[in-house]
C-alpha cells in the first residue's frame, strides 16, 4: 500500500497550534522548499475530495486536489498548508518534518459555498435571499429514524417536529413557522422529493437514501410553490452517483427498545378495597361490587400494562452502490426496515428500492431519472390513545370471569375475560385476546418516479422537461373471529359476532413540468432566471366494506352476510368510487446579483386548482426578497474576525388549499343508500321504511359555497447570516411575521344550518417568531474535531379573526374523549388568543364540609351553586368567575396553552482519532398538557357507560374521605357517579407543565483504522452504539411530555389521552464503505 | 450532430408545448364530483323527489333521539319511570347541558328541519316542471310541512323557545324565538299540511307511516293548546279527518302490540324495519343515525332478563291505577305480575320462556325460581323482587316497551344469536291522546259534560266495558287509599298519566296544561320533596317495602326544570342562544 495514511498521534491544543504557526512562519524565511504529497478525504466517510484548494500560507503557491483527492505541492520545510474545500471547514496543516500528509476535512453544514436546493434550481448558500435550513446525510445518519421528518427534529430553526406518538411507522407533526391553519392536517408542509411535489407518503422513503433536506421557510423562498407553500416546503434530495468513483456502502443497525414507563396502578386487593369503601359510602345505596371483591385476599391481580408492553426490536439494513463514469452516474440502494413496537401487535416493515440515474448524453444534453419503490406493512391494533389508556383503567382482576383461567392468558392458551353479566366489568375486554386472535394487514405499494431531459440551447440557456408519476396502492383487511367463549360459559350471553373488513384504494398521480432557465454573468452582474409551467393530476379510487364472514378462515367479501360498504373509506372523506383532482400552474423566478454584494429575487406563481369553483380556481402568489452581503463592502473587507455578514429581507404571499377536500364548493345531496349502511350524520342512509317496506332517501349533504377560495399567507422575513473564525462559526437569525388570511376549515356549524359542519374560509391568524441557529466547528489538527450546533425558536401564535359568527373555534379533528361531562369541548381558540388553548373550569379545591356547600347554595340564584349536580363533601369546588354566585358554562376559561414558548435542539459532535461521539438534545419549554388520562386515573366510575375503573395508586392513597380531607383528589364515586358528580370535567386540575429536555441521541462510534481494513477492500468501517431517549427531564406526571397534535389538528394539541409512549432505544450499528 | 441537437431541442419544445395545451385547457381544472347527487338531479326525477322527503322522516329514526330525550323527558320528567346507568341525573332533574341526548335532540331536529326546508323548493320545482303530478307534489310538500311542524313541536315542548329556521341557506346564528311563536309556527305548518296531505283513506297500505291530514290536525290542536287557544284546538280535534278516520282500538292491549303496528289508532308512528337476513345483534343495522333497528325496547326490560334494565318504573304509578283498569299491567309490571302481552305469551309463554330464565332456573338460581319452587313466570316474585344486579332498581318495569317477541335482550335467542335491536315502531301520537286533549279543551271551555264524555270513551276502553263512574287512584305513593278525583282538569291529567305513561307524551301534556299545573301534579302524586336528591326507600307497603333504597327518587320538580337546558354544544356554535333559567 503506497498511499500511507498519516495519522497524528497527539492532540494539539490551540496554544500549541499558534506556537506552531509562529514557528513555521519564522522558519519559513530560512527554509528550503520541499515537495509535499498528500490526500484530502472527507472526515465522515473517508471519501476522496476532488477540487480542494491547497495553498501555502503566506505565499501565492497553490494547487487543487485531483479526482482521487491527491495533491502535490512545493512548500517550505516548516510551511503551513491552507486547505479549503466547498462544504468543508477550512483547515491549516503544518508540514514540518514530513513530506506526506492526509487531511481529513470536516463538513460544514452552514458553509457558504454549500449548494442549497431552492425549487426548480439550486443556489449557493451565500447567495440565498430567503430563509432556508439544511440538513445533511451526515446528520441524519447519527440517529436511527423511521421517517425522514423525524430526522429534522431540532435541526432546523423554526421547524417544530413533534412525535405525536411513538408507534412504529412514526406519527410526526411538522410545523414550519407556527400554526397557520386550524384544520386537521392543514399545517402539513409540501414535500418535494427529487423534484416531485407531494403532500404525503413520506414514510415510504428510506432515510438512508437522503443526501440533503432543505427546508424553505419564508414566503420569498416558498412562493415558487404557490398554492401549496403556506406551510413551508421541505425539499428532499436523494443520493446520486459520483463521477469516476465507485462506492458500496452498507448501513446496518439493530435496536432494542425498552418497555415504556408505566402508570402506578392498584393491584386486585387495593382495587377491591377501594370498591368496598365506595360501596360503604354510596349515598344512593345502589353500588355493589362483584361479590368476590368483598374478599380481596381471594383475588388474583392481572397487570394489563405488563401484558401489553414488551421489548421492541428494530432492524435496519441498507445497502447501496453509487458511482459512474463521466457520462453516466448511478446510485442504487436497497433498504429493509423492520420495527417490532413496544405494544403487542404493533410493527412497521418497509422494503425500499431507490435508483438514481444521470446521463450526460452530450455536452448539451442530460437526463436524470429517479425511481423509488417501497413496500410497507404496518399495524398498531391497540392504536394510540383510548386503546392504550384502556389498559390502565381495566379492572386489575379477571376473577369470576372465565372458569378456565383468571389470567390474561394461561399456559394452555386460554384467555381470561371479564364476567359478561356483571355491569361493573362487562364493558371491559381483554385486549391481548383481540390482538392475538384477530388478523390484520395494511400493505402499501408505493412508486415515485421522475425523469427529466435537459438541453442547453445556448451558453446558460437551458430547457428542461420533467415527467413524474406517483402510484400508491393500499390494501388492508381485518378479520375478527367469532367469540363464543363467554356465551359457552354463561348460556345465552351474547356472542361477539365475527367481522371481516377489507379496504383497497389506489392513487395514481402524474406530474409534468417544463422549465426554461437562463444563468448569465457579465462583469459584476449575475442573472438567474427560471420560468415554467406545471400540471398535476391525481386520481384516487377506493372501495371498502365488511360483514360477517362465513368462517374464521374466509376472507371473501362475496361470502359475508350483511355486507356493509363503507360510507367513507377509512382515512378519506370519500366513498366507494373515484375522485380526480388537478392542478395547473405557471411560475417564474428572477435573481439578480451585483458584485457579490447585492442580491434581489422576485418570484411569481399562478396556481389553478380544481378544488375551487369557477372564478376562484386561480391564485397568484408573488414574492420578493433582497439581500446585502455587507462583508463584501470595502469597509468590512479587512475586518478579519468577521468572515461573512449578510442581511436579508423578504415578503411574499403563498397559499394553502390542503385543509379541505374536493368539491366543497358544490351543493350536494347524499344518502340514497340501502337500509343497512350506517355512518356519520351527513352520511346517514336517509331512507325510511314505510310499513316495513324500505324506501331510499336523499338529503342535503353540504350547501353550495361558490365563494370558497384558497387561504393566503402573507409573510415578512428579516434575517441575518454571519460567519466568524474563518467560517468555523456560523450564525443565522430570522424574524418573521406570518399572517394567514381566509384560512379554510370544515368548521362545526350551528345545527340550525342543517349541517353539523360547513367548509368555509373561516378567519385569520398571525404567527410572529424569531429563529436562531449557530454552528461551530473546531478542532485541533486532524485528530480532534468537534462541532456544536444550536437551534432555538420562539413563535407567538394568535387567532386574529373568525367570520363564522362566534369569536372562538372549538376543538375539532375527531379526538373523542369519552364522557358526558363536556369532554367534547376541551379547547377553545378565541380571537386574540393562541390556537388550541385548553378550556374549562378553574378548580379551587375540594368541598370539605356540607356547610361550605350549603353556604354557596344559599347565595346562588336558584339555590344551587353548581347546577347539574348535587354536591357533597369531597366533590370538586370550581370558581365562579363571572360573579353570578353559581358555576355554569359561563364560568369556563382559558386554562393553558399547548404551544411552547420556545423549543430547540443542541447538537454536540466530536471525533478523536478513530472515535466519534454525538449528543443530541431536544427541548421544548412552556407548553401545557391536558392530562386526560389522569382524569380517568382519578375516577373509579367508568366514564361514558357503566363499570368500575382502576385508578392510580396516588389517587387511591390520597383521595378525599371524611378522615382524609384532601384538597386535590375528589372522593371516589361508584358507577354513574362520575357523570353526575361533575368532578372530572375539563378543568385546571388536569393541566400540567409540558416542558421537557430530552437526550434524543447519544452515540459513540469507532472507525476501524484503514490499514487493518485494506486487505478486505474496505475503505471505511465504523461501528457504533447509540441510545435514543436515554433520559427526559420534565415535571410532567404522565408517561411522555412529547405530545403533538392529534389527527394533525392544532385544536387538539397537547392532549394526553394515552398516546403510544416512547421509550429508550439501544442501538448497535455499523457503516461500511467498500 | 448539430442536426440531432436541433431535432432533440425541437422535440423538447414540442413536448413542452403540448403540456401547455393540456394544462391550460379550461376543462383540466373542471372535475366532476362522482359522489352524491347535485341538487338539480334531485328535482329532475320523481323518484328523487320522493327520496328527498323520505329523508326528513329518517331523522326521527334514531334511538338516541327517541329514547334518550323525548321518552326520557316524557316519563322521567313525571317520575313515572327512572333511569339506571349513566344518565341517573334525570332522576333528580340535575340534567347537565352537556348530556349527549340533548345534543342529539337539538342537532337531529334541526337537521330534519333543514331537510324539510331543502325539500320544499325541490318539490315545488318538480311540480312546476311536471316531474311529479300535482297530487303527489302536494302530498310531499304537506309531509315536509308536517314533519317540520312536529320537530318544532318537540323542540319547543322540551326547550321552550328555539330559533325558527324556515329557509335554506341559514347561517345558523338566529337567536331563540319565543315559545309561543314556535308553537304558532307549528300551527302554520300544520295548516299548510292539512291542505296538502292526503287523507288516511287515500294512503295506500304500502305508504302507511306517512303523514296524513288527520295527523296534522292532531298536532295543530296540540300546538294550539300550548298557545291556550282551546277553541281553535277543539276545532282541529273535531275535524272529520281525525274523527272519521281514526278510532280507538277495542282492546287496549292491542294498541302497543308488535302485531298491531300502524294500527287504526296510530296517528304518527316512527317506523323501524328488520331487513330480511339482517341480524338483530351488534352486527346488524342498528347504529344511529340511519339505523333501521332500535335498542329502544329491550333497554327497558329488567336487568334479570336482558342485563339491561336502563329504565324502571315507579311503584307510585303501579299503586295509582284504579281497580279494574286493564292498562295497569300493560303499562307497568312489578313483583308477582305476569306479562300480559299476547305476542310475548305466544312466543315465550311469558317471562318463563326467556333464555336466562330457562338456564337460570335449570342451574338452581333463585332469581329465576318462583316462590313455589317452579320456574318463575313473573317479573320477580313477591319475596324476591327483581331489583337488578345492584339492587338499584325499584322492581317495577315498563310493560309498554315489552312487546316485541323477537327480542331477547343481551342474551342469545334459541337461534344462538343476540336479539338486542328491534324493529318495533314507536308511536308518537295516537287517537286516545287526541281524545284526552280534546277533553282538556272542553274543560277549558266549560263544556264539562263533553269532557266527561271524552274521558269516558278512553276509560271504558281501558276497563274493556264500562269504567267506574268515580275516578280515583287505588293508592297514593305511600299506599294510602286514593280519594275520588272530581276536579275536571285533574281528571284529565290523571288520564294522561294512566293512558300515556311509558309512551312519548305524558310530561309534555302535563306541562301544556301549565307549568304550575304540571309542577303541582307531579310533586303531589309522587310525594316529592324539595332538595331530596338521593334515592329513598319505597314508603308504600308491598313487596318492595323493605326499608332499603332501590332507586326510587322523590326529588321535587321546580318550574325551571320543566324546561331542558339548551345544549352546551349548541350554545358554543351559536353564541346568540341564551340558556334557560336554572341551568
Amino acid at each position: 500500500m503506497k498511499k500511507t495514511r498519516f495519522i497524528k498521534n497527539h492532540v494539539i491544543n490551540k496554544a500549541s497550534l499558534m506556537l506552531l504557526l509562529l514557528l513555521s512562519l519564522s522558519s519559513q524565511l530560512f527554509a528550503q522548499n520541499k515537495t509535499v504529497i498528500g490526500k484530502v478525504v472527507a472526515n465522515e466517510n473517508d471519501s476522496a475530495l476532488a477540487g480542494v484548494s491547497i495553498r501555502v500560507k503566506g505565499t501565492n503557491t497553490g494547487t487543487f486536489t485531483k479526482n482521487d483527492g491527491s495533491f502535490s505541492i512545493s512548500a517550505p520545510e516548516n510551511g503551513v498548508l491552507l486547505i479549503s474545500g466547498v462544504g468543508y471547514v477550512n483547515q491549516e496543516v503544518s508540514v514540518k518534518g514530513t513530506t506526506s500528509v492526509t487531511v481529513r476535512l470536516v463538513s460544514d453544514v452552514q458553509n457558504l459555498q454549500q449548494v442549497v436546493v431552492i425549487g426548480y434550481g439550486t443556489q449557493k448558500r451565500k447567495d440565498v435571499t430567503g430563509s432556508i435550513s439544511s440538513v445533511t446525510a451526515a446528520q441524519i445518519e447519527k440517529i436511527p429514524v423511521t421517517t425522514l421528518d423525524q430526522a429534522l427534529q431540532g435541526r432546523a430553526a423554526g421547524v417544530q417536529i413533534v412525535n405525536n406518538d411513538a408507534s412504529p411507522g412514526g406519527n410526526v407533526s411538522v410545523l414550519i413557522r407556527g400554526i397557520g391553519s386550524i384544520a386537521p392536517g392543514g399545517n402539513q408542509p409540501l414535500y418535494v422529493v427529487d423534484g416531485y411535489p407531494t403532500t404525503g407518503g413520506i414514510n415510504n422513503i428510506n432515510p438512508n437514501d437522503i443526501a440533503t433536506i432543505d427546508v424553505l421557510k419564508d414566503a420569498s423562498a416558498t412562493a415558487i410553490y404557490g398554492i401549496r407553500a403556506a406551510n413551508g416546503v421541505v425539499i428532499i434530495t436523494t443520493k446520486k452517483g459520483l463521477k469516476n468513483k465507485m462506492q458500496v456502502s452498507l448501513d446496518v443497525y439493530d435496536a432494542i427498545q425498552t418497555e415504556p414507563k408505566k402508570y402506578d396502578l392498584l393491584n386486585a386487593q387495593q382495587f377491591a378495597a377501594l370498591s368496598n369503601e365506595v360501596e360503604a359510602s354510596d349515598s344512593t345505596g345502589t353500588y355493589h361490587g362483584l361479590p368476590i371483591w368483598h374478599t380481596p385476599e381471594a383475588l388474583h391481580t392481572v397487570d394489563w400494562q405488563d401484558a401489553v408492553y414488551r421489548r421492541g426490536l428494530t432492524q435496519n439494513y441498507s445497502i447501496g452502490i453509487r458511482g459512474g463514469g463521466d457520462k453516466v452516474q448511478t446510485a442504487m440502494s436497497f433498504g429493509y426496515y423492520d420495527q417490532k413496537g413496544i405494544v403487542i401487535g404493533s410493527f412497521f416493515k418497509r422494503y425500499s428500492l431507490n435508483l438514481n440515474l444521470d446521463y450526460q448524453a452530450t455536452s448539451w444534453l442530460k437526463s436524470s431519472t429517479s425511481v423509488k419503490y417501497s413496500y410497507q406493512d404496518a399495524n398498531n391494533p391497540l392504536g394510540t390513545g383510548p386503546g392504550l389508556f384502556q389498559l390502565a383503567i381495566n379492572p386489575p382482576t379477571l376473577d369470576s370471569g372465565s372458569r378456565l383461567t383468571y389470567q390474561i392468558k394461561d399456559a394452555n392458551g386460554n384467555y381470561g375475560f371479564y364476567n359478561p353479566l356483571n355491569p361493573n366489568v362487562n364493558k371491559f375486554n381483554n385486549p391481548v385476546y383481540s390482538v392475538e386472535t384477530n388478523q390484520y394487514q395494511n400493505v402499501t405499494n408505493y412508486v415515485l418516479a421522475t425523469s427529466s431531459l435537459e438541453a442547453t440551447l445556448y451558453d446558460g440557456l437551458r430547457i428542461k422537461t420533467n415527467f413524474g408519476a406517483n402510484v400508491n396502492n393500499f390494501s388492508s383487511f381485518y378479520l375478527q373471529p367469532e367469540d363464543t367463549r363467554a356465551a359457552q360459559q354463561y348460556p345465552g350471553s351474547v356472542t361477539t359476532p365475527a367481522n371481516y373488513h377489507q379496504t383497497i384504494n389506489r392513487t395514481f398521480e402524474w406530474l409534468w413540468e417544463n422549465t426554461i432557465s437562463y444563468d448569465h454573468t457579465f462583469g459584476l452582474h449575475t442573472i438567474n432566471f427560471v420560468g415554467g409551467i406545471s400540471a398535476q393530476k391525481n386520481t384516487w379510487t377506493g372501495m371498502g366494506g365488511g360483514g360477517i364472514p362465513s368462517s374464521n378462515l374466509t376472507r371473501d367479501l362475496s361470502n359475508v352476510t350483511n355486507l356493509v360498504l363503507d360510507p367513507n373509506i377509512p382515512g378519506t372523506n370519500t366513498g366507494n368510487g373515484q375522485n380526480v383532482y388537478t392542478l395547473a400552474s405557471q411560475f417564474a423566478r428572477l435573481t439578480y446579483q451585483f458584485a457579490d454584494k447585492y442580491m434581489i429575487t422576485g418570484t411569481l406563481r399562478r396556481d389553478g386548482s380544481s378544488k375551487f369553483d369557477t372564478g376562484h380556481k386561480y391564485g397568484t402568489f408573488p414574492s420578493a426578497a433582497v439581500a446585502w452581503r455587507i462583508k463584501n463592502e470595502s469597509f468590512l473587507k479587512a475586518v478579519s474576525w468577521l468572515y461573512d455578514l449578510k442581511i436579508r429581507g423578504g415578503y411574499g404571499e403563498v397559499g394553502n388549499e390542503s385543509p379541505i377536500g374536493l368539491f366543497q364548493y358544490q351543493a350536494l345531496y347524499v344518502g340514497n343508500r340501502p337500509s343497512n349502511v350506517n355512518g356519520g350524520i351527513n352520511n346517514d342512509n336517509m331512507g325510511y321504511p314505510f310499513n316495513k317496506i324500505y324506501q331510499n332517501g336523499v338529503g342535503p349533504g353540504q350547501p353550495a359555497n361558490p365563494a370558497l377560495k384558497w387561504e393566503t399567507d402573507k409573510q415578512t422575513d428579516i434575517g441575518i447570516d454571519a460567519a466568524f473564525l474563518n467560517g468555523a462559526l456560523t450564525f443565522t437569525a430570522d424574524w418573521f411575521n406570518r399572517d394567514s388570511k381566509d384560512f379554510l376549515l370544515q368548521l362545526t356549524a350551528p345545527a340550525q344550518t342543517g349541517f353539523l359542519t360547513l367548509t368555509r374560509n373561516v378567519g385569520s391568524m398571525n404567527n410572529k417568531g424569531v429563529e436562531l441557529s449557530a454552528n461551530y466547528r473546531g478542532g485541533s489538527g486532524k485528530d480532534f474535531q468537534y462541532g456544536i450546533g444550536v437551534t432555538w425558536t420562539t413563535i407567538k401564535n394568535k387567532l386574529t379573526s373568525i367570520t363564522s359568527g362566534t369569536d372562538f373555534v372549538q376543538n375539532l379533528g375527531g379526538l373523542i374523549l369519552n364522557g358526558f361531562q363536556g369532554w367534547d369541548d376541551f379547547t377553545r381558540s378565541y380571537v386574540g388568543r393562541p390556537v388550541g388553548e385548553f378550556y374549562g373550569y378553574q378548580a379551587i379545591g375540594i368541598y370539605q364540609s356540607q356547610k361550605q356547600i350549603d353556604d354557596l347554595n344559599a347565595n346562588a340564584p336558584e339555590g344551587i351553586y353548581r347546577p347539574g349536580t348535587v354536591a357533597l363533601p369531597g366533590d370538586r369546588y370550581f370558581a365562579d368567575l363571572n360573579g353570578d354566585h353559581k358555576v355554569d358554562d359561563e364560568d369556563r376559561t382559558h386554562i393553558g396553552n399547548p404551544q411552547p414558548k420556545f423549543f430547540g435542539g443542541l447538537n454536540l459532535d466530536a471525533n478523536y482519532r478513530a472515535w466519534d461521539i454525538n449528543l443530541y438534545f431536544y427541548g421544548s419549554y412552556g407548553s401545557k398538557i391536558l392530562n386526560y388520562v389522569e382524569s380517568n386515573l382519578e375516577s373509579f366510575a367508568k366514564r361514558g357507560s357503566e363499570g368500575a375503573d382502576n385508578v392510580s395508586v396516588e389517587y387511591y392513597q390520597n383521595h378525599w374521605t371524611p378522615t382524609n380531607p384532601s384538597n386535590r383528589y375528589a372522593r371516589a364515586l361508584p358507577n354513574g357517579g362520575d357523570n353526575s358528580s361533575l368532578n372530572n370535567v375539563p378543568s385546571s386540575v388536569w393541566i400540567e407543565d409540558g416542558s421537557f429536555l430530552k437526550l434524543k441521541n447519544l452515540s459513540i462510534g469507532y472507525t476501524v483504522p484503514a490499514n487493518l481494513l485494506s486487505r478486505f477492500s474496505i475503505t471505511r468501517l465504523r461501528v457504533y452504539v447509540s441510545s435514543q431517549n436515554l433520559f427526559t427531564i420534565t415535571k410532567y406526571s404522565g408517561l411522555d411530555p412529547e405530545i403533538g397534535m392529534q389527527g394533525g389538528s392544532a385544536t387538539q394539541n397537547g392532549v394526553d389521552n394515552g398516546t403510544y409512549p416512547s421509550s429508550r432505544y439501544f442501538t448497535f450499528g455499523l457503516n461500511v464503505t467498500f | 450532430m448539430k442536426r440531432i441537437k436541433i431535432i432533440i431541442i425541437f422535440s423538447i419544445v414540442a413536448v413542452a408545448g403540448s403540456i401547455i395545451i393540456v394544462a391550460c385547457k379550461k376543462s383540466f381544472l373542471n372535475q366532476t364530483n362522482t359522489f352524491g347527487l347535485p341538487p338539480d338531479a334531485v328535482a329532475s326525477t320523481k323518484d328523487n323527489v320522493i327520496k328527498a322527503v323520505n329523508a326528513i322522516y329518517d331523522t326521527y329514526q334514531n334511538s338516541d333521539l327517541l329514547k334518550k330525550c323525548i321518552w326520557y323527558r316524557a316519563n322521567f320528567g313525571t317520575h313515572d319511570f327512572f333511569n339506571w346507568g349513566a344518565d341517573v341525573f334525570w332522576n333528580n332533574y340535575q340534567i347537565p347541558s352537556t348530556f349527549v341526548g340533548l345534543n342529539t335532540l337539538w342537532n337531529q331536529f334541526y337537521i330534519g328541519i333543514a331537510r324539510a326546508n331543502y325539500a320544499l323548493p325541490v318539490v315545488a320545482k318538480a311540480k312546476e316542471n311536471g316531474v311529479v303530478d300535482a297530487a303527489l307534489a302536494d302530498r310531499l310538500a304537506g309531509e315536509a310541512y308536517f314533519l317540520r311542524g312536529t320537530m318544532y313541536y318537540y323542540l319547543a315542548a322540551c326547550f321552550g323557545g328555539v330559533p325558527l329556521e324556515l329557509q335554506t341557506g341559514s347561517n345558523g346564528l338566529a337567536p331563540r324565538s319565543s315559545r309561543d311563536s314556535v308553537f304558532q309556527q307549528v300551527v302554520l305548518d300544520m295548516q299548510q299540511a292539512e291542505t296538502l296531505l292526503w287523507s288516511k283513506t287515500e294512503l295506500p297500505a304500502v305508504e302507511l307511516g306517512r303523514a296524513t291530514k288527520g295527523a296534522a290536525y292532531a298536532y295543530e290542536g296540540a300546538a294550539r293548546m300550548w298557545l291556550k287557544d282551546y277553541e281553535g284546538a277543539l276545532a282541529a280535534f273535531n275535524n272529520q279527518e281525525l274523527t272519521a278516520n281514526y278510532h280507538l282500538l277495542p282492546n287496549f292491549v292491542d294498541v302497543n302490540e308488535y302485531d298491531h303496528q300502524n294500527n287504526d289508532e296510530s296517528l304518527f308512528e316512527i317506523q323501524f324495519y328488520l331487513k330480511p337476513g339482517d341480524p338483530q345483534d351488534w352486527g346488524g343495522s342498528w347504529q344511529p343515525p340511519g339505523g333501521e333497528l332500535g335498542w329502544i325496547d329491550s333497554f327497558s326490560w329488567p336487568n334479570e332478563i336482558t342485563q339491561q334494565g336502563y329504565d324502571y318504573g315507579n311503584p307510585a304509578l303501579w299503586n295509582s291505577y284504579q281497580q279494574g283498569d286493564k292498562r295497569k299491567l300493560l303499562t307497568i309490571v312489578g313483583p308477582g305480575d305476569e306479562l300480559r302481552s299476547p305476542g310475548i305469551i305466544a312466543k315465550w309463554g311469558g317471562v318463563k320462556g326467556y333464555p336466562p330464565v330457562v338456564a337460570g332456573f335449570a342451574s338452581g338460581n333463585q332469581t329465576y325460581t318462583a316462590d313455589d319452587g317452579t320456574i318463575i313466570n313473573t317479573v320477580g316474585t313477591l319475596t324476591r323482587p327483581w331489583y337488578g344486579d345492584d339492587k338499584g332498581r325499584t322492581g317495577y318495569v315498563c310493560a309498554k316497551k315489552w312487546r316485541d317477541p323477537n327480542l331477547t335482550g343481551n342474551y342469545n335467542g334459541p337461534d344462538g344469536k343476540g336479539h338486542i335491536f328491534g324493529d318495533q315502531n314507536q308511536i308518537l301520537m295516537r287517537y286516545a291522546e287526541v281524545i284526552l286533549s280534546r277533553a282538556e279543551c272542553k274543560v277549558r271551555t266549560n263544556d264539562i259534560p263533553g269532557a266527561m264524555a271524552d274521558l269516558k270513551l278512553v276509560r271504558d276502553r281501558a276497563w274493556g266495558g264500562t269504567a267506574p263512574a268515580v275516578m280515583q287512584d287505588s293508592a297514593d305513593y305511600k299506599g294510602n287509599p286514593g280519594q275520588p278525583i272530581t276536579d275536571p282538569l285533574q281528571m284529565v291529567l290523571s288520564e294522561y298519566r294512566h293512558e300515556l305513561s311509558g309512551e312519548y307524551s305524558t310530561f309534555f301534556d302535563l306541562c301544556r296544561a301549565g307549568t304550575d299545573v304540571a309542577v303541582e301534579f307531579i310533586n303531589r302524586v309522587n310525594g316529592a320533596v324539595q332538595g331530596s336528591y338521593n334515592p329513598v326507600p319505597n314508603p308504600a307497603p308491598g313487596p318492595t317495602h323493605d326499608g332499603l333504597k332501590h332507586g326510587l327518587y322523590n326529588t321535587a320538580i321546580t318550574p325551571n326544570w320543566t324546561l331542558l337546558p339548551i345544549p352546551q354544544s349548541a350554545r358554543a356554535a351559536n353564541p346568540n342562544l341564551t340558556q334557560n333559567d336554572g341551568y
